[in-house]
């Protein structure tokens, strides 16, 4: 992967969600009182601002909301999709969208989550058409 | 609450007419912006009890206390200040708070001041603006390398596909302004283009080219503020603010609403509404053009035309002279002027609109302008309207 070299300055909040990338898991926030999801990842709810976000698995499976091909970017490589993708579970995250020609982007393409390895700390969560 | 409108007036403006200032420290750019608005109003730099500016970005030249260093470099220790920063359109929201405060009696002349030299400037400063630092919501974003124009490439996508939005649309935007930067004899690009010209230029982040996109140039401007009683005394027609509004959203890219609606979709309405005017008062637009997608979104958010139809609005003609909204008549961000925060401009235009100095393509009689700008990626917005 080209240009994916800032790593995440992990915290209190966020260290759970970066453990399980590393597992290979994707994980979201879902309200406690409200039961209703959130991204990104916070240590409130956005729905029930006095309430803990709880952390649970997603499904990892989305669709394409919009993107953008970055061939011209700060610094020199390849062009890479940068995207909006909306998860099955209604929250919409921004990724890269990999495996997939330009040509052949579209909004609606079925998605789902792969891994990237940065360093020993760190899985970067990226999307990928989905088959089935 | 307080009627403030018309209560306070812009009584001095001036834009440098430099693009490139080559090893010009932005302060001194800055000060050359004050004193010529200072001038423009027949003020002087003693006269000055407030200053507001957002100079602590990239090739602005400040850091956190950017204000108190730009104050101390000017040679004034001002009792008002303001250094809200939220992006491009920061002097239009401070020129609403500067009415508040001479409204109120905090100030009686503010200078609203700026100025950045991005083409020259040598230092990687750090920066913790939320587009960069992979932390708190950053963490989730910057580790993708967003590029700033491929956030604008995410809602001009998405306004494609939800309207039918045509990349000859978005071209016409930057056709419609370079018609106009072509009669400013200061405008950055001047000579003539097509759509196809647009169409057939290098893609920056798709679906946005390179000519969708504005200049870089060094450069800056200044306008002067004071009570509606003082602006009789001066040297110019006073150009009163009549509406104001602002608002903030948003800076991640997974916040970015479904219909694309902007915060302009807040502050304009409150324009509006403070101002007493209707769209169809409004004789000449300035509104905030990074890209060609910009001001379509505006458009659409402060009511101009409907939902998904700024495409057409644009392409019938309607941002030209004689058109139903004469807008960057100066040639705007894609041909004139682009330092990096261009509010100061969409005032600065439209003070020499009202007073019949536009320098490129001038609305014959104006006599109501909107200036309207956003910050970041329509992460924020503000909206002035001006009479006289």
């Amino acid at each position: 992967m080209t240009t994916m070299t800032t790593p995440p300055v992990q915290d209190e909040t966020s260290a759970p969600f970066w453990e399980a990338a590393r597992q290979g898991r994707f994980l979201i926030q879902r309200c406690p009182e409200t039961g209703r999801y959130q991204w990104y990842p916070r240590a409130h709810s956005v729905h029930a601002p006095h309430a803990r976000p709880e952390w649970v698995e997603a499904s990892g499976r989305g669709e394409l909301l919009t993107y953008s091909v970055v061939h011209r970017g700060n610094q020199p490589g390849d062009p890479y999709v940068c995207a909006l993708i909306r998860l099955d579970e209604g929250v919409t995250v921004f990724s890269r969208v990999e495996g997939v020609a330009e040509a052949d982007l579209r909004a609606g393409l079925p998605l789902a989550v792969a891994f990237h390895t940065l360093d020993d700390a760190t899985s970067l969560p990226v999307f990928r058409p989905r088959t089935a | 609450m307080m009627d403030l409108s018309g209560k306070t007036a812009i009584v001095g403006a001036f834009e440098s007419p430099r693009r490139d200032a080559p090893r010009v420290h932005p302060f001194a750019l800055q000060m050359d912006c004050i004193l010529g608005a200072l001038d423009d109003a027949g003020l002087a730099l003693d006269d000055v009890d407030g200053l507001c500016a957002a100079s602590g970005d990239w090739a602005e030249g400040g850091g956190t206390m950017d204000v108190v260093e730009l104050a101390e470099y000017i040679g004034i220790a001002p009792t008002y200040v303001n250094s809200t920063d939220i992006g491009g359109c920061s002097y239009i929201l401070q020129a609403g708070q500067a009415a508040a405060a001479i409204a109120t009696g905090l100030a009686e002349v503010v200078v609203i001041s700026y100025a950045a030299c991005p083409r020259w400037w040598p230092l990687n400063t750090p920066s913790f603006d939320p587009f960069v630092f992979p932390a708190g919501p950053g963490q989730y974003e910057i580790p993708y390398a967003p590029t700033l124009i491929s956030t604008y490439g995410l809602f001009a996508r998405r306004h494609m596909d939800l309207y039918g939005t045509t990349p000859e649309q978005l071209a016409q935007v930057a056709v419609t302004f370079r018609n106009h930067a072509m009669q400013n004899p200061d405008a950055r690009l001047r000579k003539p283009i097509t759509v196809d010209d647009v169409l057939a230029s290098p893609m920056i982040a798709s679906p946005l080219r390179r000519l969708d996109c504005c200049v870089v140039t060094d450069g800056g401007g200044a306008v002067v503020m004071t009570s509606r009683e003082r602006a009789r005394d001066l040297k110019k027609k006073p150009v009163y603010l009549a509406g104001y509004g602002a608002a903030v959203s948003r800076t991640q890219n997974s916040q970015i609403p479904d219909d694309l609606k902007t915060p302009a979709a807040l502050s304009g309405p409150r324009a509006f509404a403070m101002a007493g005017v209707t769209h169809d008062d409004i004789d000449v637009a300035q509104i905030y053009d990074a890209f060609t997608i910009t001001p379509m979104l505006a458009l659409e958010d402060l009511g101009f035309c409907g939902r998904g139809e700024s495409g057409a609005f644009v392409a019938d003609g309607n941002l030209t002279l004689g058109g139903r909204l004469p807008a960057n008549t100066d040639g705007g961000g894609l041909s004139s002027n682009h330092p990096g925060k261009r509010g100061i401009f969409t005032l600065i235009e439209s003070v020499r609109q009202l007073r019949g100095e536009g320098p490129g393509v001038q609305v014959p009689d104006a006599k109501v302008a909107l200036a309207h700008g956003l910050g970041g990626t329509f992460c924020s917005a503000a909206t002035a309207i001006l009479t006289v």
